[in-house]
């Protein structure tokens, strides 16, 4: 069951106002590693819904979210219909194609939901790579960005494309939240803990998951969207499974099932890409290092460890505050 | 209000259940007993369709249910408990039964509302948290409570569904005398039109709570009466003797 605690309140809030001080006063380059780590916070978010409390390990997340950037791109660029439309095109085709693929996967567990997630990706993929209208190798270009002028907003300049995605990522946590404590994902979470026994209780285990799935989708469709407007050229990589690879690594990194780690994921995954991409070629080593290091810990993650160690001191600590506030209320009152 | 005709099952050459028609009127008490591998919890599988039969059928509230899948028997009514506890583990005693109870209101796969803040599934949980004594553990983990309370929250899962008929296998099993003792108490909280099948190992607890007593022996139906008849039937005191001492 989600549940947020002080800890995950303090670093929400730790982490929204480091990425907003970030969005107004960095440079170009601080601006563009920011933006990269929203998009892939907007991912990572539809990933922990399934993966964190449906135990659906899925390997296409990353041609879900190329999906979504290829409707994108298609809908506005090719076929020049306004880009508001083009947006909720594309999450709509990606959450019905969510839906099906959570619908079809229901019934495995697994290795086996991994290894028929990670097929329908590449399917995805060499679909996407050979159909002519996608472009092929050469992807698509010339995609433009939502156009906010009515309310003075330009999203071509940087900062404000970055504002914009840190509201949607927020808008995002927003939802992800209220669904996991929605009827839905509340039986989600049953069914992750114990499958059998929601369907001994009546529920059909399959239509839960297949509608998590597809929610999970649209959000992973808007990640996609997010991304072709951010590069404004998409190409088949996107829907490439190493995307969905880097997506659960990252959300192991930070702390499956627990939304907040996520988001720490993705800020430690982009910056230390960044980081150390600057000294060597080979950051993918340093980062499957930390990964090892992470996972042998035993923790869930970088949030699950420090949650381990001051989740409970500070919870404490916050219901000790409470309690003397309540006390000395009852003081100035008498 | 439940029924089986010619229930057959096999595992490879193991005949599990065989020839087994049963009968419940509405508001019946029945008790399965029978020694180990008798085939009780087999049949329980076939009743609720988590198995197959390879013959023969089920029939709840007058109807063929044996075509349908677990989950659609389980919404007209029919609910059990597992012998070997299949609770939420992580979650708490009032998150299980809210669980079901969701299910139960229709607030299961609602995407606008939380089921757990809805006054119904409040109402079924408390009733039921009452009826199976689970009020002073409500907020604990299943993991920081007690088998034996384990073993009331797994028939309150059960009950929380508000079903028809409900199926309880060995909801004693493990605990102590005192706990079976609580469970007799359980069974007089229960409303008396709630058809129940319960398999019970404990003879004197059996006597007390069946209305009927159905006894199944290498997955065969070998008495099927009422109480007095039981006690006094040579074929039961046989299997008794023979194979439930050292059980
Ligand atoms: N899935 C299965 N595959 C093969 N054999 C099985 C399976 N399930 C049960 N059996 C066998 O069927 C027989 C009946 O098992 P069942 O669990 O129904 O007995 P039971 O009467 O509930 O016994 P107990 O009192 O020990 O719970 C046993 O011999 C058991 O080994
Ligand atoms: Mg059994």
């Amino acid at each position: 069951m989600f549940r947020h605690n002080a800890l995950r309140y303090a670093v929400l809030v730790a982490l929204s106002l480091a990425a907003l001080f970030q969005a107004l006063t960095a440079e170009y380059f601080g601006l563009e590693i920011l933006t990269e780590i929203l998009i892939l916070a907007v991912l990572v978010l539809a990933l922990d819904m399934v993966a964190g409390f449906g135990g659906q390990v899925s390997l296409c997340h990353g041609a879900l979210m190329g999906v979504g950037a290829y409707v994108y791109a298609l809908v506005s660029a090719k076929a020049g219909i306004a880009p508001p439309v083009a947006m909720a095109s594309a999450v709509a085709v990606t959450g019905v194609i969510a839906w099906v693929i959570g619908a079809i996967c229901s019934r495995s567990h697994g290795i086996y939901f991994i290894m028929a997630t990670l097929a329908f990706g590449q399917m995805a993929y060499a679909y996407v790579f050979e159909a002519p209208v996608f472009g092929g190798d050469d992807g698509l270009s010339g995609i433009s960005r939502l156009d906010l002028s009515l309310f003075g907003i330009d999203l071509d300049d940087s900062r404000s494309f970055a504002l914009f995605c840190l509201a949607v990522a927020g808008a995002v946590y927003g939802a992800s939240v209220m669904t996991l404590q929605s009827g839905l994902g509340r039986s989600l979470t049953g069914v992750m803990h114990n499958e059998q026994r929601m369907r001994a209780l009546g529920l059909t285990v399959w239509r839960v998951k297949a509608d998590v799935f597809g929610l999970s989708g649209m959000i992973a469709g808007l990640a996609g969207v997010l991304a072709a407007q951010h590069v404004m050229y998409i190409s088949p990589g996107l829907l490439s499974w190493t995307v969905s690879g880097e997506a659960l690594v990252v959300v192991i990194l930070g702390g499956l099932g627990t939304l907040v780690g996520p988001l720490i994921g993705a800020a430690a995954f982009v910056l230390l890409k960044h980081e150390i991409s600057a000294w060597t070629d080979h950051w993918h080593l340093v980062v499957g290092v930390v990964l090892i290091a992470v996972v042998m810990s035993g923790a869930n993650g970088i949030f699950g460890w420090a949650e381990a160690r001051w989740g409970g001191w500070l919870e404490r600590r916050m219901a000790d505050a409470t309690r003397k506030h309540e006390q000395e209320e009852v003081v100035s009152d008498a | 209000m439940l029924e089986t005709r010619n229930l057959d099952k096999s595992f490879g050459a193991v005949h599990v259940t065989r020839d087994v028609s049963l009968k419940l009127e509405r508001g019946e008490r029945r008790v399965i007993l029978g020694p180990n591998g008798a085939g009780k919890t087999t049949l329980f599988n076939q009743l609720v369709g988590e198995l197959t039969p390879d013959s023969g059928s089920v029939h709840l509230a007058g109807e063929d249910v044996t075509a349908l899948p677990v989950a659609r028997r389980a919404r007209r009514g029919l609910s059990r408990s597992y012998q070997k506890n299949t609770l939420f583990d992580g979650l708490t005693v009032e998150e299980n039964l809210s669980l079901a109870a969701a299910v139960h209101t229709g607030n299961a796969s609602q995407l606008w509302s939380d089921s757990f803040t809805k006054p119904e599934v409040h109402e079924i949980v408390a009733e039921v948290a009452e009826q199976v004594n689970l009020m002073p553990y409500i907020h604990a983990r299943v993991s920081e409570i007690s088998y034996g309370v384990r073993r009331q929250l797994e028939v309150g899962v059960a009950l929380a569904t508000r079903p028809l008929v409900l199926l309880m296998d060995e909801p004693t099993s493990g605990v102590g005398p005192e706990m079976s003792k609580g469970f007799h108490d359980l069974l007089n909280n229960l409303p008396r039109d709630l058809t129940l099948l319960i398999i019970e190992h404990d003879m004197d607890l059996a006597f007390d709570v069946a209305d009927t007593i159905t006894v199944l022996n290498y997955g065969e139906v070998v008495f099927d009466g009422v109480p007095e008849a039981a006690r006094n039937s040579k074929l039961l005191k046989e299997i008794y003797l023979g194979s439930w001492e050292d059980a």
